[in-house]
């Protein structure tokens, strides 16, 4: 890897860091175990890696976001992890800034562009 | 899935102790539950081969349970630029103390080559036992600011008291474009070296220049100066001349606003030269006494305690000007250095 590739993916990772805590939450609305929450992220085009996703789910859970259970599904054991009242009102706030920052760097973007043309 | 549950037990072997089988179970769920989706999309079980590239693609046992170990810092992003700042001021108090203590070791004792050697080897295990002992306070601040961060808030916060009038001035010298040296400051700075020089020169056969009244009263008593003191008296005239020569070709030349680093770091080299021929002085004898063989048993004690103090005093002497000389290469090099990747930058 050439020291540009190297700092751009370093870049990446920051950029996607903060990203994937809320795009976590957003799908444990709903109740998933791990697997299925990596499928379901991998299909709207967050692939994360199993080092990355399981660690944080476990983060998350001591933080008080999210609840999770023991539970037999397809004769096997799996860990079902769901938000907390305390992980949706997060979600909420976490979602309000990202459109927040969202909406500022399309708009400096939009505007430096429209200056350099 | 043999290979599989060794994966698994060697993951278990870095997790935290306390939770190493919920985890390894939750784990092994998730990565069954992948390996039944592949063997299912393949129609058959995975060869040997896939299944170790499969794994090899999750990453090493190691990479796998790392991120489930708590996070900590041995000396986090926070407490870093003050644990710098301490080692900096730690390292260079234990470095002049030890000069200190050196030279004094020195002094009291006729000084032999191993002597010096043992100084020499043993700086680096001073300094290292000194970097050790600051990493370990802070490495135990950084612990504790870690894990008592509720209870105890304030620890790595800026104090309340910091206010920017508390700001230290900027040195002109260092910063460029900063206030240089007017035409007039450099004209009296000519006059005045020149003035000191005739002084200097006339000192020996004028004492009272120097001493004042005082010069008929050190006549008088019966100890008299070492002969050393007469290349460290030329030493001193020489270094003057060239300070007044430098200065007068700089004023002619045009060039008196020009930084004048290394020759403030050649006369801080060349001011170590008397003292260093003081110190050096045979027996560290800098006073003798006029009539030895009437006044030894009398005073010898007494000039025994003169020499002592004036060679204690020039090893503290020589101690501050060699920290000042490092001091300045140092930053000269620095300088350089910030120089030069501003310029490739």
């Amino acid at each position: 890897m050439t020291i540009a590739e190297n700092l751009f993916e370093n870049l990446r990772l920051e950029l996607r860091r903060g990203c994937l805590t809320l795009a976590v939450l957003a799908q444990l609305r709903q109740e998933r175990y791990g697997y299925t929450l990596r499928k379901a992220l991998a299909d709207d085009g967050l692939v994360i890696d199993e080092s990355t996703l399981y660690p944080l789910l476990r983060r998350l859970e001591t933080q008080g976001l999210l609840a999770s259970e023991w539970r037999e599904e397809e004769k096997r054991n799996k860990r079902f992890y769901r938000l907390t009242p305390d992980g949706e009102q997060m979600f909420a706030q976490l979602l309000a800034e990202w459109h927040a920052i969202n909406a500022s760097v399309t708009a400096t973007i939009q505007s430096t562009i429209n200056t350099s043309l | 899935m043999e290979l599989l549950n060794r994966y698994l037990e060697a993951v278990r072997k870095h997790l935290p102790w306390q939770r190493q089988d919920d985890i390894v179970a939750e784990l092994r769920a998730n990565l069954e539950a992948q390996l039944e989706e592949k063997e299912a999309a393949l129609g058959r079980p995975l060869t040997q081969v896939e299944a170790e590239a499969w794994l090899k693609q999750l990453g090493s046992p190691m990479q796998m349970a790392a991120p489930y170990q708590v996070q900590q810092y041995l000396i986090g992003p926070a407490l870093f630029p003050v644990y710098r700042n301490v080692m900096k001021i730690a390292l260079s108090w234990c470095t002049i103390i030890y000069c200190i203590a050196s030279a004094t070791a020195l002094i009291v004792k006729t000084p032999h080559f191993i002597d010096f050697l043992h100084i020499l080897t043993n700086v680096p295990v001073i300094l290292l036992t000194t970097a050790a002992w600051v990493t370990l306070v802070f490495a135990a601040l950084e612990y504790t600011t870690t894990h008592y961060r509720v209870k105890l808030p304030g620890i790595t916060q800026p104090s309340p008291a910091w206010s920017p009038g508390s700001l230290p001035p900027i040195d002109s010298d260092a910063m460029p474009g900063g206030k240089r040296p007017s035409y007039a400051k450099s004209v009296a700075e000519l006059i005045f070296g020149y003035l000191f020089l005739i002084w200097l020169l006339l000192i020996p056969r004028y004492p009272y220049l120097l001493m004042g009244p005082g010069a008929d009263y050190l006549q008088s008593l019966p100890y008299r100066l070492a002969p050393v003191w007469v290349p460290a008296y030329w030493c001193i005239v020489a270094l003057n001349v060239v300070q007044v020569g430098w200065l007068a070709h700089n004023l002619f030349r045009g060039r008196w606003q020009k930084p004048q680093r290394i020759a403030h770091l050649f006369y801080k080299a060349f001011g170590m030269v008397p003292i260093i021929l003081l110190l050096t002085a045979k027996d560290h004898a800098t006073v003798l006494l006029k009539n030895p063989a009437l006044d030894q048993v009398r005073l010898g004690a007494t000039l025994d305690g003169i020499n002592r103090s004036i060679n204690w005093s020039m090893a503290l002497i020589c101690a501050i000007a060699a920290f000042q000389l490092v001091w300045g290469i140092t930053k000269l090099i620095l300088n350089a250095y910030r120089k030069r990747a501003t310029l490739a930058g």
